[in-house]
């Protein structure tokens, strides 16, 4: 806290004064109107001054950004890069192609806007926000976005299509936001998803606002597909109205240095958080997703499962933080973290925590690393099934059991592919 | 078809011996009833045929159809015929009942060098079954054994010895948690098994399932050894006068 | 829920002062001038009679020191310690070590007998206390007297003060100092090499049971005085100690530094059980004085299938910074952490443990109940670290906090690192309030509410008071029932 306080700015590395360059060389054709320019300019001096973070801060204690990120691809323009077909069959796509948003599609009653309008108009000003002192990717984010797709769903609207929200890139860097309202009793389904066509190094940043008016009924699927060589520096931001009810699923199965935030404000009585995440690790990643969930009123409920499995020299992070307000009386949140780790060189750090300023409360946090089970192995191999074929399954049953909780089986069906998909790619 | 020469084993983590220097052999066609108190080593015994990790072989051996078992891992001895009905079979999350069983029936064909069965061989084959076991086909869709009762556990690895048609059946205290209705079921799928080339080793603590499944052959296990074999007037003996006469004349 | 509302509006009502320990002895002392220079430390070490290696060894250490940072991460809030005004020597006029009983200043033997400490061993042996405990009584900077020694000697082991030990048995502090937590470990660890002025001393030889409980008493006594003790016990293979500490001091209204470090040696095939309870000053009801208490505690499982375990019982200081830990470098070593954390009024407690896996089927457990009532903060902060060669190692962790009252706040921050597959961690916590439905179960068997509670409490800790000794776990329990008077009606 009162550490550095007046120390000197340390010296830049090689990847923040690549992005300082950047964005000096950007700076001319960035979207926005003067307030949108000004906002940018503070977020990166404040992201030269504080450098990007490193492990002695708390919340990045597990992903040394600073050290991580080597070097920051150069910007990329007109590059073609084409949608690929929805993940849920029947999905009205929106897609973002090389961060350029193509708002294109209707969807009866929603408003579609580019983001690129709103920095223009300056009505996006508002957003452009760190989130806190360490907020990295919301000043790198807020400095360098140009594009992204800005969603209004109406109240009381029942959106029968699933939206997929496609983000496709190639290479170079994308800065992308999307924010996304459901007003009061409006029911949707939205999927967002990252993806590269290449495997070639790209630095993509990512925020989503997501905010649900009271009784708003929303499912929203991530799935994060990025290439073997990308930086995915992604945040959900979701604030929750009351009496709604919100199924967050996180996939990430993909990308070379991932961190993902969920922040996540609980601001209306009998709200409902379902939160799941599913981590395939590989390669020699580096996955970290932090989720900071904050209980801010009485009678909220939450639950949050996280399943990961580590192959190769994988290293994957989870910090879990559920934080109850003073007054947030009779919340009952409960986490569970469990971890496969498939091999001797991969490594998985777990940081669930609980910050609890209200009495009457029931909150808890499970956390498990462990080899598969030797019963269910033995139980399997019993039945003449070989042992590296029960392991396989026993690996897909322990994740897929998440997704299997979403219940409909056109959510289902095509999560469960791509999770095998990935399993039978690196196991 | 069986032969269990002398066999010792230990825990291998502690080291602890519970079979020490048993003798068995169980010819085809037989039913052949292992009994003994608790603690004796009955369900060691089936662990060790199925080959578990956790127990070690110190001396002797086990030969199935004149061929050494004993370095065969567990889904190699249940490719070659030999079935465990689990005293507690282990729920397991997240994997689907059906799914499991085609795996395991293919998986036991490709290693014997069979075709795989279709997908509508295969559900018939299923459904059959599971009418005769009268087993709820929603109780299939669930995740292998989780939330089943007791019965539905013990019924649904009958269902699965019916299916994979191994030659060697071991039940290990199958009669355990079962009431007089479901232990019919369970007896009457054992008994519909029978023929002259299947072998069935049933383990149990009580006389009472083999009122139904009647034995050609009774064995008292005791510290690792069996004390006394006679025919299924033994187990009677064994109900009427309990273990301790048995122990006291063999020692 | 009008009984709830009834314990809240009670816990507002009263003064939460129940401290018994709180009174001041009047005797003369020696202190060295305020503040912190290499004068001080020369002049701590030229009382002591300390050979030059040892000054040597402080002296690099205050070096250290003057670099470092002071560490910011723990969730204790308090105004910048000013290092130079404290005095780091303070001993009772004419003591600059430990005498025999006869000898010892009757002020001080009143002190103890107030406290509860027996250091009469005829009144133990005729039978006053129960069972035998040997005991070093370390008074701010100096031990007074240890008991028992003679005894102790005749089975092999050695019991006494450190300051005595670096004069008498230099070839074991020279190989055993510091190996645990080095010179330049952190902050509060680097401050107490500088100057620490006392501590415990003890070895036991090789397949040794130490035939008494082993325990001491540290006593603050004087105004402005940072205590800063260094306790270090070494086990070698086969041996067994359990090893008991307790504290107190006087009530006063500045705050008071204590900074100690215990290292704890186990070699192969060897076990300690080292027992705290603390008790000292809390401060007032408005959050006046009370220790500062910056402790660091690491025991290192050196041999293979040694044992290292660690209860604590944590009622007093104003802020506690406190985790002890453990090294399981040996294999199939095993470390244990209980602990119960009780703040009230406006304590700060942030403590827990670190176990660190290094070596092959190590094990450890971690038991850890927190109860906050009143205004204080009370955080479980620890670390479970699986490095790479620890084949097949296994922790269970949990850790419940019980909160009474909403204006107070319970926090759980576990660090879980696994580099070994084979490893098999389980963490789990829970935060909740004592539950109403157990309450009016209790209530309707017709007892009372404020018993109800206790009994809940008591239930709650009950898997960590079993860790402690007989007589300890007794003395625990009453205490956790005076920290929480006032808080539970």
């Amino acid at each position: 806290m009162n550490i550095q306080a007046n120390q000197p700015a340390a010296k830049l590395t090689v990847a923040e004064t690549a992005l300082v360059e950047a964005f000096s060389a950007q700076i001319g054709d960035l979207p926005g109107n003067g307030a949108v320019a000004g906002t940018r300019d503070r977020l990166l001096d404040d992201l030269k001054n504080a450098g990007l973070p490193t492990r002695r801060i708390e919340s990045w204690h597990y992903t040394d950004l600073k050290n991580l990120l080597r070097s920051v691809p150069e910007q990329v323009v007109g590059t073609k890069v084409s949608s690929v077909a929805p993940l849920v069959k029947g999905s009205t796509v929106l897609s973002v192609l090389q961060g350029e948003a193509h708002a294109d599609a209707e969807i009866d009653g929603v408003t579609i806007t580019a983001f690129r309008d709103q920095l223009s108009d300056g009505s996006a000003v508002a957003g452009l926000t760190a989130l806190d002192k360490d907020d990295a990717i919301g000043r790198l984010n807020g400095s360098f976005v140009r594009d992204g797709l800005a969603l209004v769903v109406p109240a009381n609207a029942e959106i029968e299509d699933v939206i997929e929200l496609q983000a496709s890139h190639r290479e170079g860097q994308v800065h992308t936001r999307f924010p996304v309202s459901f007003g009061a009793g409006s029911k949707a389904t939205v999927v967002e998803r990252h993806r590269s066509e290449t495997d070639a190094a790209a630095l993509v940043s990512s925020i989503s606002d997501i905010t649900l008016e009271d009784g708003a009924e929303i499912t929203w699927i991530i799935l994060q597909q990025q290439g073997a060589s990308d930086t995915h520096l992604a945040q959900i931001r979701v604030k929750l109205g009351a009496e709604a009810k919100l199924r967050l699923y996180v996939v990430n199965a993909g990308g070379k240095l991932v961190r993902q935030e969920l922040r996540i404000e609980v601001q209306g009585e009998g709200a409902e958080l379902t939160l799941r995440g599913v981590n395939l690790l590989g390669g020699d990643s580096h996955t970290d997703v932090t989720l900071v969930l904050g209980h801010n009123v009485p009678h909220t409920n939450s639950t949050e499962t996280f399943r990961n499995v580590i192959f190769d020299k994988a290293s994957g992070v989870f910090q879990g933080m559920i934080k109850v307000a003073p007054d947030a009386q009779k919340t009952d949140a409960k986490m569970a973290c469990n971890t496969l780790l498939m091999s001797d060189d991969g490594d998985f750090s777990v940081k669930p925590e609980l910050e609890i300023f209200a009495d009457d409360v029931i909150c808890g946090h499970g956390a498990t690393v462990a080899d598969i089970d030797r019963n269910h192995l033995f139980y399997m191999m019993a039945r003449g099934v070989t042992e590296s074929k029960a392991r396989a399954m026993l690996v897909n049953a322990f994740v897929a059991e998440i997704v299997e909780e979403l219940e409909e089986e056109k959510l289902v069906e095509p999560l469960e592919e791509v999770i095998s998909t990935w399993l039978e790619k690196h196991a | 078809m069986l032969e269990i020469k002398n066999l010792h084993a230990r825990i291998a983590e502690d080291g602890t011996e519970i079979i020490r220097g048993l003798n068995l052999t169980v010819k085809p066609g037989e039913i052949a009833a292992i009994m003994g108190p608790n603690g004796s080593g009955k369900s060691t015994l089936s662990y060790i045929l199925s080959g578990r990790e956790d127990y070690e072989v110190t001396e002797g051996d086990i030969t199935y159809n004149g061929e050494s078992i004993l370095e065969l891992d567990p889904a190699e001895r249940a490719s070659k015929g030999i079935f465990l009905a689990f005293q507690y079979p282990v729920e397991i999350p997240g994997v689907a009942t059906m799914q499991f069983l085609k795996v395991a029936m293919n998986e036991q064909r490709k290693a014997r060098g069979e075709d795989e069965l279709t997908t509508p061989d295969f559900m018939r084959r299923v459904k059959e079954a599971a009418e005769q076991l009268k087993i709820d086909p929603a109780m299939l869709r669930r995740p292998l054994n989780v939330g089943f009762s007791g019965g539905e556990k013990k019924r649904a690895e009958i269902l699965q010895m019916a299916l994979l048609e191994p030659t060697l059946c071991i039940l290990d205290e199958t009669d355990s948690g079962l009431d007089i209705d479901a232990l019919k079921i369970v007896a009457d799928g054992v008994n519909a098994l029978r023929s002259p080339d299947r072998a069935v080793i049933v383990i149990t603590h009580y006389q009472r399932l083999l009122d139904y499944i009647v034995p050609d052959t009774v064995h008292v296990l005791y510290k690792g050894q069996i004390i006394r074999s006679g025919d299924k007037e033994l187990a009677q003996e064994l109900e009427a006068n309990g273990y301790a006469d048995v122990i006291e004349t063999a020692a | 829920m009008p009984a709830v509302q009834e314990t809240i509006d009670q816990v507002r009502g009263i003064d939460i002062d129940q401290y018994k320990y709180g009174f001041e002895t009047v005797i003369e002392v020696d202190k060295a001038p305020k503040g912190l220079s290499e004068d001080i430390i020369r002049f701590i070490s030229a009382k002591k009679q300390e050979p030059d290696w040892m000054l040597e060894w402080r002296l690099d250490a205050y070096k250290r020191w003057l670099t470092m940072e002071e560490p910011t991460w723990a969730r204790v809030e308090y105004p910048k310690i000013d290092f130079n005004d404290i005095y780091y020597y303070a001993a009772p006029k004419n003591v600059t070590g430990p005498v025999s009983l006869d000898e010892v200043d009757p002020e001080l033997l009143r002190t103890y007998e107030k406290l509860g400490i027996p250091l009469r061993e005829q009144e133990i042996l005729a039978g006053v206390q129960t069972s035998k405990v040997a005991v070093d009584a370390v008074f701010d900077s100096v031990s007074v007297v240890t008991t028992f020694k003679k005894e102790l000697q005749k089975a092999g082991v050695i019991f006494m003060s450190i300051s005595e030990a670096i004069r008498e048995h230099p070839e074991l502090i020279k190989q055993y100092l510091g190996s645990v937590v080095p010179t330049t470990d952190n902050y509060y660890a680097t401050l107490n090499a500088a100057v620490f002025t006392d501590g415990s001393f003890v070895f036991v030889p090789k397949g040794v049971r130490c035939p008494m409980e082993l325990s001491t008493y540290f006593r603050i006594n004087e105004k402005n005085t940072g205590q800063f003790e260094r306790t270090l016990i070494i086990c070698e293979e086969g041996a067994y100690v359990s090893y008991l500490e307790g504290c107190t001091a006087p009530q006063r209204d500045e705050n008071q530094l204590h900074a100690a470090v215990v290292e704890l040696v186990a070699l192969d095939d060897a076990e300690i059980k080292y027992s705290t309870v603390q008790n000292w000053f809390p401060g007032d009801k408005e959050g006046k004085g009370g220790i500062y208490n910056f402790v660091t505690k690491r025991g290192d499982c050196r041999g293979a299938r040694s044992k290292i375990s660690w209860t604590q019982v944590e009622t007093g200081s104003a802020i506690t910074w406190k985790y002890p830990s453990c090294i399981l470098r040996g294999d199939d070593s095993r470390g244990e952490f209980y602990s119960i954390a009780v703040s009230n009024g406006h304590q700060q407690i942030d403590s827990g443990t670190k176990m660190i896996h290094l070596g092959k089927n190590t094990s450890s457990r971690i038991i850890s109940k927190g109860i906050s009532a009143g205004v204080s903060q009370n955080t479980y902060r620890g670390q479970v670290s699986i490095h790479r060669r620890a084949e097949n190692s296994r922790n269970f962790t949990n850790c419940d906090s019980l909160l009474i009252g909403d204006k107070c706040g319970a926090h759980t921050v576990p660090y879980i690192e696994v580099k070994n597959q084979s490893a098999q961690i389980e963490h789990e916590a829970t935060t909740s309030k004592i539950s109403d439905d157990q309450k009016f179960y209790a209530m309707q068997r017709g007892i009372p509410e404020e018993e109800a509670i206790a009994l809940i409490v008591n239930g709650f800790v009950k898997d960590v008071i079993q860790q402690l000794p007989m007589e300890f776990a007794v003395e625990a329990q009453k205490l956790i029932g005076i920290s929480l008077e006032g808080s539970v009606g």
